[in-house]
């Protein structure tokens, strides 16, 4: 299900609330984990088994973790959790992916497995992996109530697209949370404002690039338009998702990390990794690359560490060379700034410009359908494609988007969060805001209803 | 402390708006129809195990809760107004302003569409009127943007390339140009189609085209309809346009003349004043969409007859051209096959006139 349909907004959510908060403090958890299976079910009703014994395999490798009193049984049933849940990674995401390269290699047609992709299946997977090693390591203890552990696993507002919230994180609020109007309050207007992002900035980008994809009369112009919003899509799309996230948990009780801090005011590489999907960055940084070794090891060690990880990173976000390729390109990138200081030493403005041209060319390699469709995209963007500079459904498309694109560059600076910050300080400022939060929420619907499915992108993760 | 009191307060009187949106959602009666977009409306799904297990059961869940969003119309014209005034978007579900039209973005030119249709016109062709000594002519009827999108930088296809293909398809007909004899005023500001009030200049460059008498202003009395037009594209806009006053071209030809329906075996009128409660009001030109008329002249001033294959815009036209002809078959292989059209019609000495918008040609499997 998704959050930004009206199945979710006024039917599931509603009646969820509703229970939640008319049932005793002990069921509400019974209430989130089932209401969680239903709204995974709703996409795809087979894989709740799947959920259904995710939950009940970490649940059993935990409490054996943190019942073992030798290390070696502790570090079988870590393994034991791993194999497994990478196991299930590798046959539902990436068997494909495996098969057709090594057809391509050999030239033989092993059949392909054609199987859906679970929806959410990365995040929850690295979700619970972080469990079973937080308990291996003696962060924290293990769970024994299976409810409370299955909603964890399944909690429906950060199910399928993160934030990846580690158990630890919430292991106290699983239990023992509170429930305020004030954190309901806040919660609502992240909730919205997060569906406004979604709904009205990154959907309308995704309609720009289906009309740049579907045109005839491409541009130099139109390759850079299609870049950049691809760029605002993606953003707008995850962060907006993540906000939606957050905000539920909060209505419910939990705190979850933050997952975006304005990326595209980075000014290196390596701080555009610390402002995008931190969680997935943290989660490799604490349970992979720290466990290779880190920086701490030889120099040929750390490059092969750090191309791990990313090679790893991109293949995360998708069963696919061109997303191998994405993450190795920033492995590169990362390396190069740590080889040459000189590059911090530019002036600011040259570096916001190296970290944007670089995650924009990113994101054109991340989203082709294929390597020549990279080639063709960059030749495009550069002018070597013979094409004209602009086209009448270029200018079209300018004067059409021309005001998204300039919200889509405001809003992904915190100008608006701190005017909107500064606004709500007087009583006149606060009842404009929920005025604005009621009529986001209004036009949000006017969207979803006049329009037709709008899937988030990163499901396919 | 205040402002900590007005944000809970503006929070539980959004909560209860969302609340009161819900209580709708659930418990309002489904309706039928949606008269703006002109379709019937997705019904509550049945509960079934075997459609929750293969999800049939959630999608068609979801098309409803869609379809019977309470105040949906007033929802469509909220989000088309933001959409269009404070995004400023150029278009609302691809449909345009500009001056005082409603247009469609038809674009880019499909040129295996165009292909794929005149494909079945040769199939047409050749089974029927290749051998009937038929003389065939063909017009290709340009929609709106034709007139108003290049001026006004609204990407339009290519015209000429579709012009030029489809009489490279169909070089058994003599092709009539009728770009030349149109112009924006001659279609409904808030439809799709042409007014039948302003096609004199049409009818009678096909009638001189087609050596038959040349329609003149005095044959024809300019009636108006007594109900409002909205036309299609104002139902898809969902943007705010005034209603327009459709007008009928009335004469003692088409007063005299039946219109028989192969499909239900009812006679009826060239213009129907039972139509007038139909959910399109264009209907009332040869009742709308039919697979195959025969309309019948008893005072034809020959007893030629005319085969017209068509879509929506010929029921506008056609009146026009009657006068001379006995009889006039109007075939729209858009709903019936054109395999089992032999069984309906001879073919056999009439002239054909084969009249399709460019909106047609340009929809790719549209013809049969």
């Amino acid at each position: 299900m998704l959050f930004s349909s009206i199945p979710f907004l006024y039917y599931f959510l509603p009646l969820v609330v509703l229970i939640y908060f008319l049932v005793p403090r002990k069921l509400k958890n019974a209430v989130l984990l089932l209401s969680s299976l239903v709204f995974y079910g709703w996409g795809e009703p087979k894989y709740v088994f799947l959920m259904v014994f995710t939950i009940a395999m970490f649940y059993l490798c935990g409490l054996l973790i943190g019942r073992a009193k030798k290390q070696g049984w502790k570090k079988f049933w870590l393994t034991v959790s791993a194999v497994i849940s990478v196991a299930l990674l590798a046959v539902f995401k990436y068997a494909d992916f495996f098969v057709s390269s090594f057809n391509a290699v050999t030239g033989l047609s092993v059949p392909l497995l054609r199987l859906a992709l679970p929806i959410g299946i990365s995040f929850y997977t690295f979700q619970s992996l972080s469990y079973t090693i937080d308990v291996y390591r003696g962060n924290v203890p293990a769970q024994k109530n299976p409810i409370a552990f299955g909603a964890y696993v399944s909690l429906f507002p950060q199910l399928i697209a993160g934030p990846i919230v580690r158990y630890a994180d919430v292991a106290r609020e699983l239990e023992h949370r509170t429930h305020s109007v004030d954190d309901a309050a806040l919660g609502l207007r992240r909730f919205l404002v997060g569906l406004a992002k979604k709904i009205i900035l990154a959907d309308s980008f995704a309609l720009l690039m289906a009309q740049f994809r579907q045109s005839t009369e491409p541009s130099v112009l139109f390759y850079w338009m299609y870049a950049i919003a691809f760029m605002l899509n993606i953003y707008f799309d995850f962060s907006g998702y993540s906000d939606m996230a957050i905000g539920l948990g909060r209505i419910f009780g939990f705190h979850f990390i933050e997952n975006f801090n304005y990326p595209y005011l980075s000014k290196s590489v390596t701080e555009f990794w610390r402002r995008w999907h931190m969680s997935l960055g943290s989660w490799f940084r604490d349970y992979i690359y720290i466990p290779m070794g880190g920086n701490r090891v030889s120099k040929a060690r750390w490059i092969f560490n750090i191309l791990t990880v990313w090679m790893l990173t991109g293949l995360w976000h998708g069963a696919a060379w061109n997303f191998v390729l994405w993450g190795l390109m920033f492995a590169v990138l990362l390396l190069l700034e740590k080889w040459i200081p000189a590059l911090q030493k530019l002036p600011g403005v040259l570096r916001h410009v190296y970290v944007l041209l670089a995650v924009c060319i990113s994101f054109v390699l991340f989203n082709a359908e294929s390597f020549a469709q990279v080639g063709s995209d960059l030749a495009g963007m550069f002018g070597l494609s013979g094409l004209p500079l602009v086209s009448v459904q270029t200018i079209y498309c300018l004067r059409s988007y021309g005001l998204l694109f300039v919200l889509g560059v405001v809003g992904a600076t915190p100008v608006v969060k701190r005017a909107a910050l500064r606004v709500s300080e007087t009583k006149l400022g606060t009842v404009l805001e929920w005025i604005c939060m009621a009529g986001l929420l209004l036009v949000c619907t006017a969207y979803l209803v006049d329009g037709s499915f709008s899937p988030f992108l990163y499901f396919r993760f | 402390m205040q402002s900590n009191k007005i944000h809970r307060l503006g929070a539980m009187v959004l909560a209860a708006l969302w609340l009161v949106l819900t209580v709708f959602a659930w418990c309002l009666p489904p309706r039928a129809l949606s008269e703006s977009e002109r379709r019937p409306l997705a019904q509550p799904p049945q509960v079934t195990v075997q459609d929750i297990l293969d999800g049939s059961f959630m999608k068609e869940f979801e098309t409803y809760a869609l379809d019977q969003f309470p105040g949906r119309d007033s929802f469509r014209k909220l989000k088309a107004l933001f959409h269009y005034y404070a995004l400023n978007r150029a278009d609302n579900n691809e449909i345009y302003l500009a001056e005082d039209h409603a247009a469609k973005l038809l674009y880019p030119l499909d040129v295996s569409a165009v292909e794929l249709a005149m494909s079945r016109l040769q199939h047409v062709y050749d089974k029927y009127l290749k051998d009937a000594n038929a003389q065939i002519y063909m017009a290709v009827i340009p929609d709106k943007s034709f007139y108003l999108a290049p001026a006004l930088g609204y990407p339009t296809m290519d015209y000429d390339a579709m012009f030029s293909l489809v009489q490279e398809k169909a070089p058994w007909a003599e092709h009539i140009s009728l770009t030349d004899v149109l112009d924006i005023e001659d279609y409904y500001k808030t439809d799709i189609h042409w007014r039948q009030e302003n096609l004199l200049p049409v009818a009678q460059k096909l009638t001189q085209t087609m050596n038959l008498t040349v329609p003149e202003e005095q044959d024809f009395t300019k009636v108006s309809v007594d109900r409002p037009f909205y036309g299609v594209y104002y139902g898809q806009a969902a943007l705010p346009m005034q209603a327009e006053t459709m007008y009928l071209m009335e004469s003692s030809v088409t007063g005299a003349c039946t219109v028989y329906d192969h499909e239900t075996g009812k006679t009826m009128q060239v213009y129907d004043p039972s139509m007038l409660e139909s959910k399109d009001l264009y209907d009332i030109f040869l009742g709308g969409a039919k697979s195959l008329l025969t309309v019948e002249n008893p005072n034809a001033k020959t007893d030629r007859e005319l085969i017209v294959f068509r879509d929506s815009f010929a029921g506008a036209l056609v009146p026009l051209l009657l006068q001379d002809y006995a009889a006039v078959t109007l075939v729209d292989i858009r709903y019936i096959s054109p395999e089992v059209l032999g069984n309906f019609v001879e073919f056999a000495g009439q002239d054909v006139l084969i009249l399709y918008s460019t909106t047609v040609l340009n929809t790719k499997g549209i013809l049969k």
